[in-house]
């Protein structure tokens, strides 16, 4: 098919089927667009990349990305999800033929709600140190722990979950990868408050709930692995959405928001406000020319280093940002609520600010990262990493 | 815009977008190739140590190249070449510390004309660019010029004392003042590798254009010593992990500490940053965009900053063995230090950064 018949087909489709649909509000959860998202995903637009047999079309990227195009330009959702779609890239992956069968066309149209059970009270930046363990039972697994940081959880029909299988092997080779059923006796989904008073994770208690056989993902014990593949394309989406996770009603930060406000306080002639106006704007800058470049260097063929450092220099803004709003504000930083807005936005941001220099790894693994990865520099000698991990819980 | 007040690559419209990528690659790689041979550690240290602090063998090469020239334009026996070509060989300039007298060559190509820039891109005539009034950035400049004739000192003057011809740039039109009309004191700089003068003038100028080319040429200049900082910020990074991989204590490479690899992926960012600001004004300057002002004025003390970080904590890093006069380390911090007092401090492109956010917005 030629680029044009293809455009042509996708567009005749677009007009024929695309009357708008309800937008998304939540992440996470069920779609409420479900029923266009059935309707792309059975006409083989939901994820074109994909084989015919996997509701897609077999295309190159090349024209994956004219679909994409033609429905952006309608202003319809629900294809690139075999770039974009978490869930289903992980299963198709990763899950038991029985299973994808089951789940693959369910999360194509967002029929099912899911949720990430990774990170523990006691492995945060050491994931591979999960205790949530996972044994095997008569047609599945019997699984108990608890996690935290999990958005949706209070929505999700499964989670995707790391477990520990096996306990006499080294920390990353006993952990098995789950999609569970959260809809059961046995978990326990409580809201977790933030710092910035807000509710968008919970802690998930899990007390020997149950997983069917065919719920397991890559081999037993390969959890780690398919664990990669799936914060990678994590990472991938991430990197596409802005960075800070803001409520709509706290989203007026920016280069010409912040010199308004100092214009605002009357403190734009002070030349010292000039000099940290001047320097957390220009941080921002920096930042997004360093995208472009990385952008351009990777479309010439060179790989990039640069992209690793965006979460660093985010976290270094938003910190700084929040350092300057609330100087500028002076007294009125001290109170909040929706009669002063302006101290409400820097408090938000200031404490805000550690949902990216801790999310997603903190400031501090990220520079283990970059240094490792991108500088080369040789990984810090870990003592647990070859021992099993029975040893490792008895030692501590 | 008058053909006079254009950029000399914009004197002609094909000159604009000169080279393709594959093209500046080749000129790169050629400039860090003739550097790598005749501008090795060895080299930079002969050079400092002589009296002129000019390489003129090499600078002739360099014209050779084309490097000289070019900013120049081809009918006057340069290459035509514009701002983007400029900042990438100067990050080569600076990651090899040269010390050849190019970023006062840049900004005399976007001032002279005719057989004077035909000199210029030859390599045999060197010329050094004293900011007058209120672009003098030094503030201690107090040349006089009246009459056909000029008169007191120009402070800070970059490759003043190699120079065959000065030009002051002055708000009110540019003047060259010949050999027989200044003295050159050689200053008792601290680094080494980028030799400053005063310059004692007393005789007559020849007025050789208005005033108007005089910003360019200041930002042809700014860019270029941009490009330097970023070229030096990466080269000290890079020998610094080099260093940090091999170098071990406590039986394990110093770079496998944390204490180490953070400092590492904090200067990458800066090294990174100021590379992407540089290049972001470089392209802003060929294209002549509105908010060229801004983009000058982040990179010059992003650069600046980075710069002076990347060599600071470099030294640190290495430890004991850049405390030594025989290590490099140190000749990329004074030359960090220099250039972040070059052309105005880092408060001082701040400010003017935000007043061109203020203009904009």
């Amino acid at each position: 098919m030629t680029d044009e018949e293809l455009k042509a087909e996708v567009t005749a489709w677009l007009a024929a089927n695309w009357r708008g649909a309800p937008q998304r509000t939540e992440r996470f959860g069920p779609d409420p667009r479900a029923e266009w998202l059935a309707k792309v995903r059975d006409a083989g637009w939901a994820a074109p990349r994909w084989p015919k047999e996997w509701y897609g079309r077999g295309l190159s990227d090349a024209q994956a990305r004219i679909v994409e195009s033609c429905f952006a330009e309608a202003k319809a959702p629900g294809t690139g999800q075999d770039r974009s779609n978490l869930w289903a890239n992980t299963a198709l992956a990763h899950a038991t033929e029985t299973f994808k069968r089951q789940i693959v066309p369910q999360l194509l149209a967002g029929e099912v709600g899911m949720c990430l059970l990774y990170s523990e009270p006691g492995a945060g930046s050491d994931l591979a140190a999960i205790r949530t363990r996972a044994d095997k039972v008569e047609g599945g697994w019997r699984v108990t722990g608890q996690k935290v940081w999990t958005s949706g959880a209070h929505i999700a029909d499964y989670g995707m979950l790391i477990a520990r299988t096996d306990w006499s092997v080294p920390k990353h080779r006993g952990i098995s990868f789950f999609f569970m059923p959260m809809r059961q006796k046995g978990v326990d989904v409580r809201p977790l408050r933030q710092i910035t008073d807000e509710t968008h994770f919970n802690e998930v208690f899990i007390d020997d709930a149950f997983i069917p056989e065919e719920n397991l993902l890559g081999n037993l014990g390969g959890g780690w692995g398919v664990l990669q593949t799936a914060l990678a394309y994590e990472r991938s989406v991430m990197g596409d959405a802005a960075r800070g996770a803001r409520s709509g009603a706290k989203e007026a930060h920016g280069d010409a928001a912040l010199l308004e406000l100092a214009r605002e306080a009357g403190k734009l002639s002070d030349p010292l406000v000039r000099q940290d106006v001047a320097q957390v704007i220009a941080w921002r800058m920096l930042n997004s020319l360093n995208t472009r470049r990385a952008k351009a260097e990777l479309k010439q063929g060179t790989s990039s280093s640069i992209m690793s450092l965006g979460k660093l220099a985010m976290s270094r803004i938003l910190h700084e940002e929040g350092r300057v709003r609330t100087e500028l504000l002076g007294p009125e930083s001290l109170l909040q609520g929706p009669d002063h807005p302006r101290a409400e936005d820097a408090n938000f941001l200031s404490l805000n600010a550690y949902f990216t220099s801790i999310g997603g790894g903190t400031d501090q693994i990220q520079r283990n990262i970059i240094g490792e990865r991108v500088l080369d520099l040789p990984r810090e000698p870990e003592v647990d990493r070859d021992v099993a991990f029975s040893a490792v819980v008895a030692g501590r | 815009m008058t053909r006079a007040q254009r950029r000399p690559w914009e004197r002609d419209a094909c000159m604009t977008q000169v080279m393709t990528h594959e093209e500046r690659t080749a000129l790169r790689d050629s400039v860090r190739r003739l550097l790598a041979d005749r501008c090795a550690e060895t080299d930079v240290r002969r050079v400092m140590a002589s009296d002129t602090g000019h390489d003129d063998a090499l600078w002739r090469e360099l014209a050779g190249l084309g490097v000289a020239g070019m900013l120049v334009s081809e009918d006057n026996g340069g290459s035509g070449l514009g701002p983007v070509e400029l900042e990438l060989v100067m990050e080569e300039f600076g990651a090899a510390l040269s010390s050849a007298p190019m970023i006062s060559t840049a900004m005399a190509a976007m001032l002279l004309d005719g057989a004077r820039a035909q000199a210029l891109a030859a390599g045999e005539l060197i010329v050094a660019v004293a900011p007058l009034g209120v672009h003098d950035w030094t503030g201690q400049s107090d040349v006089r010029v009246a009459g056909g004739r000029a008169e007191g000192v120009a402070r800070f003057v970059p490759d003043g004392q190699i120079a065959d011809l000065v030009l002051l740039a002055g708000d009110d039109g540019v003047y060259a003042v010949a050999r027989d009309a200044f003295s050159a004191t050689s200053l008792p700089v601290f680094d080494r590798t980028r030799r400053l003068a005063d310059l004692h003038i007393d005789g007559p100028v020849e007025r050789i254009c208005d005033g108007s080319r005089v910003a360019g040429a200041l930002a042809v200049g700014l860019l270029a010593l941009a490009g330097d900082q970023a070229g030096g910020a990466r080269r000290v990074l890079e020998f610094t992990v080099d260093y940090a991989r091999e170098r071990r204590q406590f039986g394990r490479a110093i770079g496998s500490f944390q204490a180490i690899k953070h400092m590492a992926a904090d200067l990458l960012l800066e090294a990174e940053s100021a590379t992407s600001a540089a290049r972001n004004a470089a392209e802003q300057l060929a294209g002549d965009a509105a908010d060229r002002d801004g983009a000058l004025a982040l990179a010059a003390f992003a650069c600046a900053d980075a710069y002076v970080r990347c060599a600071k904590d470099g030294v640190q890093m290495h430890g004991g063995i850049a405390f030594t006069w025989e290590h490099p380390a140190h000749l990329y911090l004074r030359r960090a230090r220099s250039g972040a007092q070059l052309f105005g401090d880092s408060r001082h492109w701040r400010e003017r950064f935000i007043q061109a956010l203020e203009a904009q917005s």
